[in-house]
Order: C-alpha cells, then sequence, then structure tokens
C-alpha cells in the first residue's frame, strides 16, 4: 500500500518530464517528412552523432528543404552532402574543434573552399575561435570572389593579426564595393588592403619562424 | 409743499449726492481693465485655424520620428561595424532583432534552424514608420542559418548579413552567429 502513492508519483514526474522535452529529432523529422525520406534522413543523422559530429544542422536542412516544398531526392542529396562536410571540416580543423567551427567550416567546404584552407587557418589562429573567420571566408565565395583569392585573403588577414571585428569590417567593405558595381576579386584586394593598412604593427603576430615587424614595407 | 413731494425732493438730493471714493479706487479699476484685456489677448492668440494646427501636428511627428531614428541609431550596440541582425546579450538569454526592408511587402516572416524553417512560426512586424520590419528572437549560441519569406511565397536573404554559400534549394540563405563575442 505504501507504495502506490510513490508509483503514481513517478509516473507523474515522468509524465511532466516527458510533456515539457523538447522534441527529438527522430520526432521533429518525421513531423515534417514522409516516412520514406524521414528514414533515409534519420539514418544520416544517427551516423553523424555516432562519429560526435553536429546534428542539428542536419535536421534543419532536411526541414527547410520541406519548407521549400524541395523533391524528396533534393532533401536527401543536401543532408548527405551536409553530413560528408561536416566530416570533413572536423578533419580539417581538428579533433578539438567546437561545433560551430565545424558547421561554419562545413559551410564553406560546400562553398568550394579547399580542406587545406581550414587547416591553415588552425595553424594560423591557434587559439581563438575560427567561426568568424570562417563565416567571412564563405561569404566572400558566396560573393563571387574565386575560392583561392578568398581563401588568400582571410589567411593573410588572420595571419596579420586582424581579430573578429576587423574581419567583419572588410567583409561589409568587399560587399560595399560589389553592390556598387565592383568586380568580386578587385573589391577584395582592396578590402584586404585596407584591413593591413588599419591594423596596428604592434597587434600583428609574427609569421611562423619569422618577425612580423621584419616584413613592413 | 406737502409731505409726499417733500420726501420725494429728499431723495432725489441723497441720490444725487457725490459717493466719497476711496483713493486708489480708480487705480484699482484700471489696473483690473487692463489685466482683463491682456487675458482676452492671450486667448486670442492661442486660438489657431484647423489647417494651422494639422500642420503643426504634421510638424511635431516629423521632429519626433527623426529624434526616434537617431534614438535608435545611438541604441545599436554594434553601430561601430556590423550591419545586419543586432544581438543584444543579456544575463541568461540572447535576444536578436532581424530587420529586413519589403517595400510593398503585405507581410514577411522569418525562417531558420531555430523555428524549423516555419513560414508560420515567427512573423515580422512592420515598423511604425517605413517599409522595415523586425523581429526579436531568443537564440542560443552558434551559427545559425536563416531568410526572410515575403508574402508567403519569395524567399529572400538577408542584405545586411553574411551569405551562407550552400545554396542545395536554389536561394541563399544568410548566417548569424551567437555567442562568439558577439561579433555579428
Amino acid at each position: 500500500m505504501s507504495l502506490r502513492p510513490a508509483l503514481l508519483l513517478a509516473c507523474a514526474l515522468a509524465f511532466a518530464t516527458t510533456a515539457h522535452a523538447a522534441p527529438s529529432d527522430e520526432e521533429r523529422l518525421r513531423a515534417r517528412l514522409s516516412p520514406e525520406v524521414a528514414d533515409r534522413v534519420l539514418v544520416v543523422v544517427r551516423s553523424a552523432s555516432d562519429q560526435g559530429l553536429p546534428t542539428r544542422g542536419l535536421v534543419a536542412r532536411a526541414l527547410e528543404g520541406e519548407s521549400r516544398h524541395a523533391p524528396a531526392a533534393a532533401i536527401l542529396d543536401a543532408v548527405a552532402r551536409q553530413a560528408s562536410a561536416l566530416s570533413a571540416a572536423r578533419r580539417a580543423l581538428g579533433p578539438g574543434a567546437r561545433d560551430a567551427e565545424i558547421e561554419a567550416g562545413a559551410a564553406a567546404l560546400l562553398g568550394g573552399v579547399p580542406e587545406d584552407t581550414l587547416t591553415s587557418l588552425r595553424h594560423v589562429r591557434t587559439s581563438g575561435s575560427l567561426v568568424i573567420p570562417l563565416v567571412v571566408l564563405a561569404d566572400l565565395v558566396a560573393r563571387g570572389v574565386p575560392t583561392p583569392q578568398a581563401s588568400e585573403t582571410v589567411l593573410a588577414a588572420t595571419r596579420a593579426g586582424a581579430g573578429d571585428p576587423e574581419l567583419l569590417r572588410m567583409r561589409e567593405r568587399v560587399n560595399q564595393r560589389i553592390t556598387k558595381g565592383e568586380a568580386p576579386p578587385g573589391a577584395t584586394r582592396e578590402g584586404l588592403r585596407e584591413l593591413l593598412l588599419r591594423t596596428p604593427w604592434e597587434q600583428r603576430r609574427p609569421p611562423p619562424g619569422g618577425s612580423a615587424k621584419g616584413n613592413s614595407p | 409743499m406737502d409731505e409726499d413731494e417733500l420726501w420725494t425732493r429728499e431723495v432725489r438730493d441723497e441720490y444725487a449726492r457725490p459717493v466719497p471714493g476711496e483713493p486708489d479706487a480708480r487705480a484699482r479699476l484700471l489696473s483690473r481693465v487692463r489685466h482683463e484685456r491682456a487675458a482676452g489677448i492671450a486667448s486670442r492668440v492661442l486660438r489657431v485655424s484647423p489647417l494651422a494646427a494639422a500642420a503643426a501636428i504634421a510638424i511635431a511627428l516629423g521632429l519626433g520620428a527623426a529624434g526616434g531614428v537617431a534614438w535608435m541609431k545611438s541604441c545599436t550596440p554594434d553601430s561601430g561595424h556590423a550591419s545586419g541582425p543586432i544581438v543584444r546579450t543579456d544575463p541568461g538569454r540572447t535576444t536578436v532583432t532581424f530587420v529586413f526592408r519589403a517595400p510593398g511587402a503585405s507581410r514577411v516572416a522569418l525562417v531558420g534552424d531555430f523555428n524549423e524553417w516555419d513560414p508560420e512560426a515567427t512573423p515580422l512586424r512592420r515598423a511604425a514608420l517605413g517599409d522595415a520590419w523586425t523581429a526579436d528572437v531568443a537564440l542560443h549560441d552558434g551559427l545559425h542559418v536563416y531568410a526572410f519569406v515575403i508574402d508567403g511565397r519569395e524567399w529572400s536573404p538577408d542584405p545586411s548579413a553574411p551569405l551562407a554559400p550552400e545554396s542545395s534549394y536554389g536561394r541563399r540563405n544568410s548566417v548569424v552567429v551567437v555567442g562568439e563575442g558577439n561579433a555579428l
């Protein structure tokens, strides 16, 4: 008899916990996708989860496809490519990369940035976050800057010691120039030049094996 | 002269007798007259035509709007460099204000990985002046991808924010980063 109230309380607590828990990835996918598509997306999501990769973007990519009325094949293709990019980004950035860095790196890779660039960025900025440099890099590529030039620009700016605010200012200036009709490569060259002129020498990091002041013009 | 005629004469003489006044009575009377005249003039100055009143109200509204815009600009935390969404971090909560200009739109919605890309989930409010639409959304730290949906059919990235390079579904999205020192 004394167990009955305790059992009821446990059931009530379990119900309350379930009722307030956020819906799982599976519940969210099954609520919006057909059973076949949801099953196939879930296979990819579980595989990524087993590898320790962030899965939030995979579920979101599938739901975005449904909202945009994309065909099932396009949704499955987008989710598979995103999972592959997440895996490659973690490989390029190293096992210590945070989820946001892996997601930003995956976006850059999907835009055509080579894995080497991500690895180089990690070597240049060893202690700070790479999210903003990767977002700026992906944005330059999305605006039509050739991938090698975009990679070199962000690497050079980061190597010169530019922080996140400086990188974002450069992105904005390049964007303004492109919007006014300037060609993306020229706008990017000018944006990098302005950034380097405004970055004080004391703030610049020495390149590996050398002194920053030794490179001054 | 009979008694009645005598009484009438006394009354008439009494009425005709000058009343002894106070020495400053005239001064007080003139002062009161001047005061009432001044009050009458003041009330006439405040009486304006409806057209003039409408013009005055319009000017006051314009000045108020200009002041409001200047105040909003001064309150923008990232006014130094960043365009795009405005990130405000309070203890235990990060709120992002999304702003989108859509001339002629009847409704604008925000879609992204934070609301299941549901066009019904986060409608934007039309600002009182101009063609700007805004929405405040609480976001977790990390990278978020989003877009705007105009009138339920046209998807558009945020022109003021970084672009996501991938466009699997035909149109690019925008990116906002929360928790990286509010850099973006």
